[in-house]
């Protein structure tokens, strides 16, 4: 009796320790399980090990899929953040979810406060209701609000996943406006050479069609001949201009200045028939390096601008300053000047002031775009400084690697 | 419990689409406005008919809206905030409407001015750019209304005195024309009218933003200075 008695209190004994160890297994495994970061698991015993340690493995291998996930996110966001379109993330209701820097440039978006409203309540252009109402997304939609100098916009929706939406913006505005040039170039040239091929045509028939005195068809021929002179130099122009767009590089050749320059005086001299006063001055003991003709053509350009600009009496200051920062070309003149909105394209090709007048003045029209390129390829920039009414200033101006020093005159 | 919770969803859509078409009448508007100035600059005549047959959409926004701001009252009975933001709603809807009829007008005047003669337009930079002023207190406004920012409202109210500024100049150009030669009488008073037109888009976009401070607020800035306004909006 006593003896299972005795049984029975060591059996509860036994019972209460296992009790105890297993508890504080537990309890350790519960405070290990609890912390965030993955730790060695506790010394445990037994068939608790076996457990700590498989427990161990899941953890390290579901932290390491989670860091590699993670990455991936941050991976892909970061490859959406670098592409050069507007990406924007819609959900199914076309409720805005992410978006990309360059979308948030296009449309004004803010990620953070944004999220969840539709993409409507910022995306405002009817255009765009239009296009949603429409359903018909093969085709991209150019978004462009109303005036000259609005950025258009060119934007296409692409389903992705179940019930959700991508959003592609990409700004069109420089393509458009590339596009619009091209445009008015053709239509320019075939207009600049339309008007005297009219006139042109419209003597030919006249001679052709009416028995006409001698002295009659050769005041015609007289007053046919400009217009052919005048179609000629535009043709000359456009040549030059495509010769010096696709030319190599000018050579480094020197220069010799004083000469060119002294040319220019003489020719804008015979230009200006008296009219004018022409002045040079020159500073500083430089010559150039380039292609001789390319740039006696552009500062005959401008001086002959100047003569063309200048009412009679006036005066046409040609000059050249250099030092060992660089060289200036310069023609000032006391012409009728040019309103400033005019200035930033004067350099266009067939950009004119007055139609009128700069026709009439024998000008083609690509003089000042001929001048612009010859000097780019001199890496010289062109400036131009004008008051209307007072007269214009255009200057060339010479980075110091285009210089070299003159040649010392050897005494005697 | 799950009912009522239901029918404050659905409330809550409702608002939130009447919001949207709000904001997209507003974005109908800012390209009547864009147009308009764009044809009284160019002389475009085709343009001006396209804004003036536009304003029709306009004002359908606002019949549509309209009855949904009084299906909303009817119906959701709504309390507090919701109230605000509905009745908000109503009078910001009237004030997109007028700057439509003001985009209107210019359109008007762009076509008659091509009576006088072409090159009246183009030499009234401050009025364009009165308009580009205009436009962009309308976004902002618009942007303030789709964020319920009230700080970004009391920014538009700051731009309105510029508009003043160039309506002011324009007019002192306009007078020294008429007095030089009294021919430009006719097409001056016109071009008075555009300008007029455009100050009073300032002034609208101006009213929109103070019913945005309204609503996030709830109180009424209209007729208080701005140093007034913006001590209220920092109070908290």
């Amino acid at each position: 009796m006593s003896a299972a008695l005795i049984a029975l209190g060591l059996l509860a004994a036994l019972l209460a320790l296992a009790l105890y160890v297993q508890r504080r297994q537990f309890g350790k495994l519960r405070r290990w399980a609890a912390q965030s970061r993955l730790t060695d698991p506790p010394e445990a015993v037994g068939d608790w090990g076996a457990v700590f340690n498989l427990l161990h493995r899941h953890r390290r291998t579901n932290l390491k899929r989670r860091r590699q996930l993670a990455q991936l996110t941050v991976r892909s966001r970061r490859a959406a953040q670098a592409l050069p379109y507007g990406v924007t993330v819609l959900d199914g209701e076309l409720r805005l979810d992410w978006c990309n820097q360059a979308a948030r440039l296009h449309f004004g978006l803010d990620v953070v406060r944004d999220r969840g409203a539709p993409i409507l309540n910022f995306v405002r252009h009817p255009d765009f209701a239009d296009y949603l109402e429409a359903g018909e997304f093969s085709e991209p939609l150019r978004l462009r609000a109303p005036g000259q100098a609005a950025p258009a916009l060119s934007l296409q929706l692409v389903p992705f996943d179940e019930d959700a939406w991508l959003l592609l913006s990409q700004d069109v505005t420089a393509a458009e406006r590339l596009e619009a040039m091209r445009r008015d170039f053709v239509a320019n040239v075939s207009h600049e050479l339309r008007t005297p091929l009219t006139v042109l045509t419209g003597f030919l028939e006249t001679i052709r069609d009416l028995e006409l005195e001698p002295q009659r068809v050769r005041d015609y021929v007289n007053l046919m001949a400009p217009q052919a002179a005048r179609m000629r130099r535009i043709i000359e122009d456009l040549l030059a201009l495509s010769a010096l767009e696709h030319a190599p590089p000018p050579p480094e050749a020197r220069v010799l200045l004083r000469p060119l320059l002294e040319r220019l005086r003489t020719e804008t001299e015979q230009l200006s028939a008296g009219r004018q006063r022409i002045s040079l001055s020159i500073e500083g003991a430089h010559d150039l390096l380039g292609a001789e003709s390319e740039l006696a053509s552009a500062f005959l350009n401008l001086a002959s601008n100047a003569v063309r600009y200048t009412p009679a009496g006036g005066e046409i200051r040609l000059g050249w300053r250099s030092d060992a920062e660089g060289g200036e070309f310069s023609v000032a003149d006391t012409g009728i000047g040019i309103e400033s909105e005019h200035l930033p394209r004067l350099t266009e090709r067939f950009y004119r002031v007055d139609r009128g007048r700069s026709r009439d003045s024998g000008g083609t029209g690509l003089g000042l775009a001929i001048v612009k390129h010859a000097l780019a390829r001199h890496q010289a920039a062109l400036s131009i400084e004008s008051t209307p009414g007072k007269g214009s200033t255009f200057r060339a101006r010479f980075p110091a690697a285009r210089l070299a020093p003159a040649p010392q005159k050897v005494p005697g | 419990m799950g009912s009522t919770e239901h029918i404050s969803k659905q409330f809550e859509a409702d608002l939130d689409t009447t919001r949207t078409r709000v904001l997209q009448m507003g974005g109908l508007v800012e390209t009547q406005i864009l147009s308009a100035i764009d044809a009284f600059a160019s002389g475009d005549a085709n343009l001006a008919d396209q804004v003036i047959e536009n304003d029709a959409r306009v004002n359908g926004y606002e019949v549509a809206i309209d009855g949904a701001c009084n299906h909303i009252v009817v119906k959701r009975q709504p309390a507090a905030s919701d109230l605000r933001l509905t009745m908000a709603i109503a009078k910001i809807v009237t004030d997109i409407e007028r700057i439509g009829d003001e985009a209107k007008k210019v359109a008007r005047m762009s076509k008659r001015l091509q009576e006088h003669g072409p090159q009246h337009a183009q030499r009234f930079p401050a009025i364009r750019h009165a308009a580009q002023i205009a436009v962009k207190m309308l976004r902002q406004a618009l942007d303030a209304f789709a964020r319920l920012d009230a700080a970004s409202a009391a920014g538009v109210l700051k731009e309105d005195h510029e508009i003043d500024d160039e309506f002011r100049a324009a007019v002192r150009q306009l007078v020294t024309y008429m007095m030089e030669d009294p021919r430009t009488i006719s097409p001056a008073l016109d071009i008075i009218w555009v300008a007029k037109a455009v100050e009073r888009m300032g002034d609208h976009a101006k009213n929109i933003a103070e019913q945005v401070i309204y609503i996030v607020k709830g109180t009424d800035v209209r007729h208080t200075s701005f140093a007034d306004i913006e001590r209220e909006i920092g109070a908290d």
